[in-house]
């Protein structure tokens, strides 16, 4: 019975680094989990499509680190069967049942589709069964954002969670940056520097309308909705020097929540309307954190000499950001309730990171390509895109 | 259909531009007598938005990008905007300037994660605060720009810091300030695509562009 075959952990103590004010942080590099997920053998569907959807199934729960892909007839494993034939009123009837170890079948569903929702529906069956076997809602549904491109053109791509099926929604000769999705998915927000100076821009996903939401003097930067949607925060350095300002969308008035002479920027909301920003108050970027009317700045970050690009999860347990150590940068995550701080990454340029909606993976970039890695540190996930792909932010669940 | 939005959008952009040159600023000299860089020249729409699923041509048909920068020019020389207030030039362009085309006699550079302007720079401001005080109609557009390390958001803001120092700068030598425009590009439009040291020197620095 192997359990765990390969886990290969590198334990970094950075004495020496940063001295000893901080000793003891772990760096864990989990390579692979090999084994030890739920076994589950998927058969090639039957019938005939365009799209390999067992194949599509097999991946998503393969990327979930949950799962232990298993050979046909494989003993004491789950099995997926199933078939897609051409037929029904839209072009394509596709079947699955989810069977259990011990016989027995635990789903059993077809859909009847176009032929461009072969694909889509291959990610409805993985999280239906990913659900029924693990009692939490699963991502393959999902859909990312990211800004591709650069050095004179810019694109902002939607795709889907595995990075398949990118869709360029803006294509610009001007910088593009800090995408972020309503609290819906219908709408992105992100600043262009169309016209050469940055606006923020909330643009609906499925009819490319856009609506300008901030071009105030100076940065207009950062944008970031608030779990209800009503309001949106960002960064405007009208007055003088860069402060969190919070909007509601329905009225049209820019509240000012910050008033300091240092860089305020980066605002992210937790669930009860209180937001987290990047502040170099104190000599050096650290995190914060103020009411949902301003007030007193509280400051979160403690370890390294470097904290910004604070992101919550949507559950509001955990606290992503970026975080320098000996000038290298990793995606580090805190847990709010227990203060528990923990590094992520090891490359030493990741940035950007955005929590997935089951609040358990954080997608960032590295400067050139995506990845995702879980809040524990064990599963790690790489996109497969082309070009440069960069401020990767992760949209909710589907409707 | 798609055109009228476009249409819409540019017309949007251009009166959202138009507005925005005039704010902030008094009222003398009057605006049409004022050389607007952002809405002379040919405004030509530079933004295209599309609904999920109906770009022309697939993803795979785009121009992602290597990481490597072709001659940008934030001088303006892609036509889109700001030449027409260019009546002076105070250098040539140096086209391997690390792709920036810029000449090197309007780039200020600074020190990692500081925007303190270096003694060797003051001769750079000096000469293009002359130029401004001798040519009270030309506007300058300080832009500042930040190496790739850090994060996206604060190098934005890090970079509006360096163009507000040298703005001050040029300040104190009599520039009026109805003269100068600051905007940050922040890491977003490096002069030189390394990931080395010798490029992020060259990255953080602050254009002073006409």
């Amino acid at each position: 019975m192997k359990l765990i075959e390969k886990f290969i952990s590198v334990l970094i103590l950075l004495f020496g680094v940063t001295g000893l004010v901080h000793a003891q942080i772990s760096l864990d590099i989990t390579k692979k989990v090999e084994s030890g997920g739920i076994p589950i053998a998927i058969a090639p569907f039957s019938g005939g499509a365009p799209e390999n959807i067992a194949g599509i199934i097999a991946a998503d729960l393969q990327r979930t680190g949950k799962f232990a892909l298993q050979p046909p007839n494989a003993q004491a494993s789950y099995s997926v069967t199933g078939q897609v034939n051409p037929g029904g009123s839209r072009g394509y009837i596709v079947q699955f049942q989810l069977n259990g170890a011990q016989g027995g079948t635990l789903l059993n569903l077809s859909f009847d589709i176009p032929a461009n929702q072969l694909r889509p529906v291959g990610h409805r069956i993985s999280d239906l069964i990913y659900e029924k076997l693990t009692g939490e809602k699963g991502l393959a549904g999902t859909r990312i954002a990211f800004v591709a491109g650069g050095g004179g053109v810019w694109y902002l791509v939607v795709a889907d969670a595995d990075g398949q099926n990118p869709q360029v929604i803006l294509r610009s000769s001007q910088p593009i940056m800090s995408p972020a999705w309503s609290p819906d998915g219908s709408k992105l927000a992100y600043v262009s520097f169309e016209g050469r100076r940055p606006q923020i821009i909330v643009q609906d996903v499925y009819n490319s309308a856009r609506r300008i939401v901030s071009a105030a003097p100076g940065i207009n930067g950062a944008p970031a909705w608030a779990p209800n949607g009503q309001r949106l925060a960002f960064t405007l350095s009208k007055d003088g020097n860069p402060e969190i300002y919070a909007l509601d969308l329905a009225t049209q008035a820019p509240v000012r929540l910050t008033n300091n002479g240092a860089i305020d920027t980066e605002p992210a909301w937790l669930p009860d309307g209180s937001i987290i920003f990047t502040s170099d108050r104190g000599g050096s970027p650290q995190l914060y954190r103020i009411g949902a009317g301003g007030g007193a700045a509280q400051r979160l970050s403690f370890e390294g000499d470097y904290n910004a690009r604070p992101a919550v999860s949507p559950d509001g347990r955990y606290l992503a950001m970026m975080h320098r150590r000996g000038g290298r940068f990793h995606i580090a995550v805190m847990d709010l309730q227990t203060r528990q701080f923990r590094v992520l990454t090891s490359g030493g340029t990741a940035e950007s990171p955005s929590f997935a909606p089951n609040s358990q993976m954080i997608i960032y970039s590295d400067g050139q390509r995506l990845s995702a890695v879980s809040v524990d540190g064990t599963v790690q996930q790489d996109f497969a895109l082309r070009g440069r792909a960069r401020d990767p932010v992760w949209g909710p669940y589907g409707r | 259909m798609q055109n009228s939005i476009r249409i819409l959008i540019a017309a949007a952009s251009m009166a959202l531009l138009a507005s925005c040159a005039s704010t902030g600023e008094s009222t003398d000299p009057t605006p049409q007598d004022v050389p607007q860089p952002e809405i002379t020249g040919q405004p030509g729409q530079e933004a295209y938005s599309y609904a999920y699923g109906q770009a022309p041509g697939s993803y795979d048909s785009y121009d992602t990008g290597s990481g490597t920068y072709s001659g940008y020019s934030s001088g303006g020389q892609s036509g889109q905007s700001g030449q027409s207030g260019q009546s002076g030039q105070l250098g040539q362009p140096m086209a391997g300037m690390g792709g920036s085309m810029v000449s090197a006699d309007r780039i200020v550079y600074f020190d990692f994660d500081s925007a303190d302007i270096r003694p060797e720079s003051q001769t750079i401001i000096e000469s293009n605060a002359g130029y401004l005080r001798g040519n009270p109609r030309i506007i300058t557009q300080l832009e500042g720009h930040t190496d790739e390390r850090g994060s996206r958001e604060y190098n934005i803001a890090l970079g509006e810091r360096r163009a507000n120092a040298v703005r001050q700068v040029m300040s104190a030598m009599g520039v009026s300030s109805q003269q100068i425009r600051v905007v940050s590009y922040g890491e977003e439009r490096p002069a030189a695509s390394g990931r080395d040291e010798q490029s992020h020197a060259l990255n953080r620095r602050v254009e002073i562009v006409y």
